[in-house]
């Protein structure tokens, strides 16, 4: 007594088969996991390829490969109003400086955990040089004020007249080398000459002593005549050229250096008589000299050339920042971005705009201007507006960014995974070669065990895969390593429905039921332990996916998508596939179900 | 017709002792818990050549005096892995630790899979969190199954059903818990994250194959009125024998799959959904529906 029309069978059948398709062919395309990789496409004779080759999986960083750091945004400095927006500021930061890195499709978001406790979790995919984007993602973000720099111009090179003036002048500054060192040559105390004419700041006032030095310590050109060319008590034959200028070097003596380490660092004064520090230098051979010079400078293009920046910086910076906020214009009703420095910032921002009025100040942030206001007036009080034409949106965007230079909240780095793409792929290729041998290892035992029954489990089953694939493309969900381990668990659980069913089934027919009847008692009965059942399962997975981190959530998705579908997989697939059998022509095969039939 | 019920005294013996061992070993060694919840930092380094064994990279280590690598515990993982567990890392000390091993064993030999550091806060809190859950998930649990059984009431009231399948339910965590506390003991080998996922799962999961039985001794309580309490739970956990079994194997069919063939990650996570399955399966059968009986039996005397 079959208690359904054929004809609604029939409609069921072919939405099935429609499905059951368009899954296939949906969950066909993948995108190479790196680029130039192997991926898949649907075959290209396929009619609306371009469709189906947009539907794409995807991946979670464990395969694809990445990083997924978690910052703690240091916020106690900051009023607690006032904290939302600045970890926001810090976000936006944060993000402008992923998006440099060219990944694709970088997360940044925050995330409050606890009471204060801010959170920003960045995840970039594919990412190659981690330790590069951490020390980037790092700095904190840097908010400077700059004034036009009078100096420039836009020149860029030098004019034939100018290019003539700095020959002219290296040329008389040889001149003078020259007639310095003859002089020196000839016996002349170097010690006067140094005084009178060296032009190197630092050791002119001790008589161009430049002490006790290393190999290492000066350019090269100078360490050759020094090391090399120059004996003890020697002066230079002529003047030695270096990026500096030209140079009268007297070598006073040399001595023996005993020390283990082979090398070390010393403080040194550099040619220019600018202190450098941290110098390497080599004692591999042991030997230092003690010298004097007399420098004669020449010149650059640089020296000559106006400033290549438009722009200069003031001392005025995002340290001087109290607050920034939107506000509007009381006439315009324009949204317009306030700022408010704090004593000292007041002071700056004063004595700024009282020089440039009329003139443009720039704002600059991590580097690049992102406001370029003129002054109308000099401004006292330490407070300023922004006026331009820009919208409430832009305004608050601005506004974040200041406040995020002007308050840096300092975060670090309190959590890092990142996983290389060779992994990622490896574990592809386990997850798929073990979910390929679980759902075979399935089906032959739903066959051995449920034979013709078990036969139409495999194919509903098969179907469910393509379907749960699709779905998983569509929604989107993001596939991990956990995440196909869901999945694959899940097909293991998806046919429990069916062996509900079919042992439901089973004992109906062994009760004297006739075929057809069995099947739609056995699906009735089982109805209410496979909804049970399953209930509880995405109780579980709900929970889960509260309390997860990516990688749970992905496990608890895939799990959860899957044991919903599989209801609906065991219910109507398998259903449909047993009404169609001739009930006739089954209640004669009592093998192919597994059951002695009693005769009814 | 297997003799289920009548020979309870063997299961009730049975798992006694695997939940007492369990709790003694947790007791006396603990579980050891993965830098999920404790912070520190894992790297897994992939030698394409040949790799160097775990004592000569310790050495390494040590004569190099890193920050933080001092007590860095070096395991070899799959064919040609290390995995080295230290204290939290930063990224310098990070780099550091990846540049000495390239440095020495070559820059083209040392490919780093994977690499993870977790500061003792989110350890901390993970794990308050992995708490919170487990509570969460048990409370529903057994709010679904006072729920499942609220129309219960003869001879046993329904809630005596929902803490017997709880009693079961924690049967099951505290066998496979007891599992992993040996597992570490004797082979190093960690829960993290992933080992409380495989534990809520499972509390969701093999619930079923109770309700299952239970769902029976309702309905066979109301077709077959004459025979003893006990006579009717042994002929439900008979009629239901099969289903369970059989669900519990195709579930286990994939885990298998997956534990052999699906990459070392997620090996343990596997190892602890397949235990508790069979356990889960086990305790179902065996151990929720006996303890029905007794429960029934023991407060008849009573009377």
């Amino acid at each position: 007594m079959a208690s359904f029309s054929r004809k609604r069978l029939s409609l069921t059948l072919v939405f099935i088969i429609i499905l059951a398709l368009f899954s296939a062919l949906a969950d066909w395309h993948a995108s190479p996991l790196q680029e130039g990789g192997a991926g898949l496409n649907v075959p290209e004779w396929l009619p609306g390829k371009n469709f189906w080759n947009k539907f794409d999986y995807h991946l979670g960083l464990d395969l694809k490969g990445g990083t997924h750091l978690i910052y703690d945004a240091d916020t106690l400095q900051i009023a607690s109003d006032d904290r939302e927006s600045a970890v926001e500021g810090v976000r936006d930061v944060i993000e402008r400086r992923v998006n440099a890195f060219g990944v694709s499709e970088p997360v940044v978001q925050t995330n409050k955990s606890g009471l204060a406790d801010y959170r920003i979790i960045v995840e970039l995919a594919g990412v190659k040089d981690v330790n590069q984007a951490i020390a980037m993602i790092g700095e904190t973000p840097l908010l400077e004020f700059k004034e036009q720099n009078p100096a420039y111009s836009g020149q860029q090179e030098l004019t034939t007249e100018q290019q003539k003036e700095l020959d002219d002048y290296n040329q008389q500054a040889l001149k003078r080398a020259e007639e310095i060192n003859k002089r020196a040559l000839a016996g002349e105390n170097f010690e006067s000459l140094a005084r009178e004419f060296s032009e190197d700041q630092g050791s002119r006032d001790k008589g161009g002593d430049l002490g006790w030095a290393a190999r290492g310590t000066f350019v090269p050109e100078f360490d050759q005549a020094l090391f090399e060319d120059l004996s003890v008590g020697q002066i230079t034959p002529a003047p030695i050229k270096t990026d500096f200028g030209y140079h009268i070097i007297k070598k006073i003596d040399e001595r023996q250096i005993k020390s283990d380490q082979p090398e070390a660092t010393v403080e040194a004064t550099d040619l220019s008589g600018e202190k450098v520090t941290d110098v390497n230098v080599d004692l591999n051979n042991n030997i230092e000299v003690l010298s004097s010079h007399i420098l004669i400078k020449t010149k650059t293009a640089n020296d000559i050339l106006p400033p290549k920046d438009e722009w200069k910086n003031t001392e005025l910076s995002g340290k001087h920042l109290k607050k920034s906020s939107v506000n509007y214009d009381n006439n315009t009703g324009d949204p317009e971005v306030s700022l408010e420095f704090n004593d000292e910032g007041a002071k700056l921002f004063e004595e700024i705009t009282g020089r440039n009025v009329g003139k443009p100040v720039a704002i600059f942030l991590d580097g690049t201007p992102i406001s370029v206001p003129n002054v109308n007036e000099k401004i006292t009080g330490g407070k300023a507006v922004i006026t331009g034409r820009f919208n409430l949106q832009e305004a608050k965007t601005l506004v974040q960014r200041l406040n995020a230079g002007a308050l840096p909240v300092p975060i670090s780095l309190i959590s890092q995974q990142t996983v290389g793409p060779s992994l990622g792929q490896r574990s592809i290729n386990d997850s798929l070669i073990a979910g390929l041998y679980g759902l075979l290892a399935v089906a032959v035992f739903m066959i051995l065990y449920y034979r013709l029954p078990g036969f139409l489990s495999v194919l509903a089953l098969a179907i469910y895969t393509l379907v749960v694939l699709m779905i998983f493309k569509v929604m989107p969900v993001t596939l991990t390593l956990a995440g196909m381990a869901g999945f694959i668990f899940s097909v293991g659980i998806a046919v429990d429905a069916n062996v509900l069913i079919f042992e439901r089934f089973k004992e109906e027919l062994r009760a004297g039921r006739a075929y057809a009847n069995a099947v739609e008692e056995g699906f009735k009965r089982a109805w209410t332990s496979i909804r049970d059942s399953n209930f509880s399962s995405l109780l579980t997975c709900l929970v889960l996916y509260w309390f997860g981190s990516s990688v749970i959530r992905g496990f608890a998705m895939t799990l959860g998508i899957g044991i919903i579908i599989s209801m609906f997989s065991a219910i109507i697939i398998t259903r449909s596939f047993m009404r169609l059998l001739k009930a006739g022509r089954m209640e004669k095969m009592g093998w192919l179900l597994g059951v002695k039939q009693k005769k009814s | 017709m297997l003799r289920i019920i009548q020979k309870r005294n063997i299961f009730f013996i049975l798992s006694g002792t695997l939940v007492l061992v369990s709790i003694a070993a947790f007791i006396v060694w603990g579980l050891k818990l993965s830098i999920d919840f404790t912070g520190g930092s894992l790297s897994e380094i992939s030698f394409i050549k040949d790799r160097p064994n775990v004592a000569e990279v310790r050495e390494l280590l040590v004569s190099q005096k890193l920050n933080n690598t001092d007590e860095a515990v070096i395991q070899p993982a799959g064919s040609n892995e290390l995995i080295i567990r230290t204290k939290t890392l930063t990224e310098d000390e990070h780099q550091q630790l990846v540049n000495v091993l390239k440095d020495n064993y070559g820059q083209e030999n040392v490919v780093e899979n994977r690499f993870e550091s977790i500061g003792p806060v989110i350890g901390q809190e993970l794990q308050n969190k992995a708490i919170v859950a487990v509570i969460i998930v048990l409370a529903l649990i057994i709010t679904y199954i006072a729920f499942t059984f609220r129309k219960v009431s003869k001879p046993m009231a329904s809630w005596k059903y929902g803490l017997a399948a709880t009693i079961a339910l924690v049967h099951d965590v505290t066998i496979i818990t007891g599992a992993f506390v040996l597992l570490g003991h004797y082979l190093n080998i960690e829960v993290g994250l992933l080992f409380v996922t495989a534990l809520l799962t499972l509390l969701g999961y093999s619930v079923n194959d109770t309700i299952v039985v239970f769902d029976r001794i309702r309905e066979n309580l109301i077709y077959r009125p004459k025979e003893t309490f006990a006579e009717t739970v042994n002929q439900s956990a008979n009629e239901t024998i099969a289903r369970s079994i059989n669900t519990s194997l195709t579930a286990l069919l994939v885990l298998l799959a997956l534990y052999f063939l699906g990459g070392v990650t997620i090996k343990y996570f596997v190892l602890a959904l397949i235990l508790g399955i069979i356990f889960g399966t086990y305790s179902s059968i065996f151990v929720a529906s006996a303890l029905l009986v007794s429960w029934h039996e023991f407060s008849r005397r009573k009377r």
